[in-house]
């Protein structure tokens, strides 16, 4: 059953919730920005503004001189955040230690994450960042933003927080940094009830879901990632706000293996979209490619001259399954081989396209180096279809959690507990055939264990009949 | 629903920690009552966050509960 909204998306009122004038958000000239010293000496930080790149510590002067200049009733915690919060960390690299004391019992009635307690352990010294909680807001699929929503988010978090942000975290979410315990409920209460988004993910639950553009502008999607990312979003509500896992776990929804969210490296489970029919050729438009009449990549890298397009050097030779070649002025496509990895359709884009019998595959346990080391998701699903109310994908999503709920320790991601219980147990759980292609190398899991089940006869044997044939 | 709620809280009470994981959570209730479900264990302590005798403890990577009032304190240790 796909989810059903119990009410109609309201009609947001930017006019009546924005905060500020543009000249109050616009406080400040140049020239008092060039001259501008926070009240803290902050050698190293004012070093990283130095050199080509964007800097954070510029950034947060800009925000340090703003809040300087507002009028006193314009923000709800104190007018020095900022300033405390880069004085803290001037005095974290002069130590080499962290001033940040990790975790607390914050959070917004009912959630159990989108809020994380943060605290500084040097609250005497920088007094306005002795709360300084971080909110996670979810983004909407793709990111597709109105402006105007996100000025009210800014002006909201101006008023209630630091207005300190970072946009976007790795769940995706709009991270904002820095407000007080008193400001929480309030700041829930607009960001849910007068702006109609809902805060995101964070501890032992299911993170803020996050998809690639997907097909509100790529041709490449091989399913809605938009739809599939709402749509499970809605459906596990529960366990995005309500924390009951052994810890962590994210969704990523790639359109296609070109994987713009690289949902392979960054989620417990990755939804990459695929297709098990034939690359769509257009034979007229490979010709042209070759007579140099299309340029390739769709024009990406056209800044300098590579030379005359090279069909054979920059597709065929770059096949990784090497199975691909011409015969007879056409391109040939031995699909039972091809890998499907995206190379030759981003370079000819108007000659290949994906085929049109298309769904997901499903890849298991990616993570950061936590207890053990980071590692790429592993395959599990070869294909299946992705279309609503994606009841085959849910099925899957709940099989693999009953398992890690029940069999992972405290603080295990899912691709520990792969690790540990092996991946034959894993396809064993799921009722999945193993396949030879689950075999990365044979010197890391070379290994499948037959059972006695598994295996004609079982584990006895007529010694007799066996002496017959093999002498001792 | 009400049994398990009163099995949660009388682990929680009983314990000489404070805060605990769902699992921690969930393996004590089923010492008692074996045929408690993870779902339906998970709904009685979200009773218990909305009637506020638990409350949520976060590092900010992983989550733990704990009983309002007892040794959890707005501060992280
Ligand atoms: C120039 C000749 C050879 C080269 C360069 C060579 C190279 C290698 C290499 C790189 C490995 C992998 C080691 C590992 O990853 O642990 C290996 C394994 C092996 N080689 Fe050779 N090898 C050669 C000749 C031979 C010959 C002549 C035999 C048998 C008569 C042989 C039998 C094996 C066996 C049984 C293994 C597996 C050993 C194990 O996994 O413990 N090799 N060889
Ligand atoms: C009754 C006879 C044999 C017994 C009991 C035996 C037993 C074993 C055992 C227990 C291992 C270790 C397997 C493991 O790493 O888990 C092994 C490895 C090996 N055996 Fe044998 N073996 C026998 C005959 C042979 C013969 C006749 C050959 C070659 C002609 C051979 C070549 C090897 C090689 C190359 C390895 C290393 C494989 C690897 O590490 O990948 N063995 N053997
Ligand atoms: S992952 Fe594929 S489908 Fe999604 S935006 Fe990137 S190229 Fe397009
Ligand atoms: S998609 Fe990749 S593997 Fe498949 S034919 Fe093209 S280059 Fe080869």
């Amino acid at each position: 059953m796909a989810f059903e909204p119990k009410e109609l998306q309201k009609e947001i009122k930017y006019e009546e919730i924005r905060i500020y004038s543009d000249a109050e958000l616009n406080n400040y000239t140049e020239e008092e920005l060039k001259n501008f010293k926070i009240k803290h000496d902050i050698p190293d930080l004012d070093d990283l503004e130095k050199g080509p790149w964007p800097s954070f510590v510029a950034d947060a002067k800009q925000g340090a001189l703003h809040r300087r200049k507002l009028a006193d009733d314009r923000m709800l915690i104190d007018r020095d955040v900022i300033e405390d919060m880069l004085g803290q960390l001037q005095i974290s690299f002069d130590e080499g230690e962290t001033h940040w004391k990790h975790g607390g019992i914050v959070g917004v009635f009912g959630y159990g994450g989108g809020v994380i307690g943060r605290y500084s352990d040097l609250p005497e010294k920088y007094p306005s960042i002795a709360h300084f909680h971080t909110v996670r807001v979810a983004q909407p699929s793709s990111k597709f933003y109105d402006s105007n929503f996100l000025r009210t988010v800014c002006d909201l978090w101006e008023y209630r927080g630091s207005g300190l942000m970072n946009l976007h975290g790795s769940t995706g979410d709009l991270v904002l940094l820095g407000t007080t315990t008193e400001q929480l409920e309030p700041i829930f209460f607009e960001l849910t009830h007068e702006m109609q988004v809902d805060i995101g993910g964070s501890g032992s639950n299911l993170r803020t879901p996050e998809c690639c553009i997907g097909k509100a502008r790529c041709e490449w999607s091989c399913y809605d990632t938009q739809d599939l990312c709402y749509e499970l979003t809605q459906y596990y509500q529960d366990e995005l706000h309500r924390p009951a896992f052994p810890y962590k776990f994210k969704f990523k929804f790639d359109g296609c293996p070109n994987g713009c969210v690289a949902s392979i490296a960054r989620s417990d489970m990755s939804f990459i979209g695929t297709w098990r029919d034939d690359i769509r050729i257009d034979q007229e438009a490979v010709k042209a490619y070759i007579a140099g009449e299309v340029v390739p990549n769709g024009g990406a890298h056209k800044g300098r001259d590579w030379g005359k397009f090279d069909i054979q050097k920059e597709v065929l030779d770059l096949c990784p399954t090497k199975c691909m070649w011409m015969e007879d002025g056409e391109l040939k496509i031995d699909n039972a081989e091809c890998t499907r990895c995206m190379h030759c359709i981003s370079v000819m884009p108007k000659a290949l396209r994906p085929g049109t019998d298309t769904g997901v595959t499903i890849l298991c346990g990616a993570k950061a180096p936590i207890l053990e080391g980071a590692q790429m998701a592993t395959l599990i699903v070869p294909f299946m279809k992705a279309e609503p109310p994606y009841d085959n994908i849910k099925e899957f999503i709940e099989k693999v959690w009953e398992w890690w709920m029940e069999e992972g320790k405290n603080r295990e991601r899912l691709g520990e507990l792969i690790q540990r219980a092996t991946l034959p147990k894993f396809l064993e759980v799921l009722e999945l055939p193993a396949m030879p292609q689950y075999v990365k190398e044979p010197r890391s899991n070379p290994y499948i264990l037959w059972k006695e089940e598994d295996v004609p006869g079982g584990w006895s044997r007529d010694i007799k009949d066996y002496r017959a044939r093999h002498k001792r | 629903m009400e049994e398990l709620k009163k099995a949660i809280i009388e682990f929680a009470e009983s314990s000489k920690k404070t805060k605990f994981y769902f699992k921690d959570i969930e393996k004590a209730v089923q010492k008692v009552n074996p045929d408690a479900k993870m779902r339906e264990i998970k709904k009685a302590c979200t009773a218990l966050i909305n009637d506020g005798t638990m409350i949520y403890f976060s590092t900010g990577s992983s989550t733990m509960y704990g009983l309002k009032g007892r040794g959890m304190t707005e501060d992280p240790e």
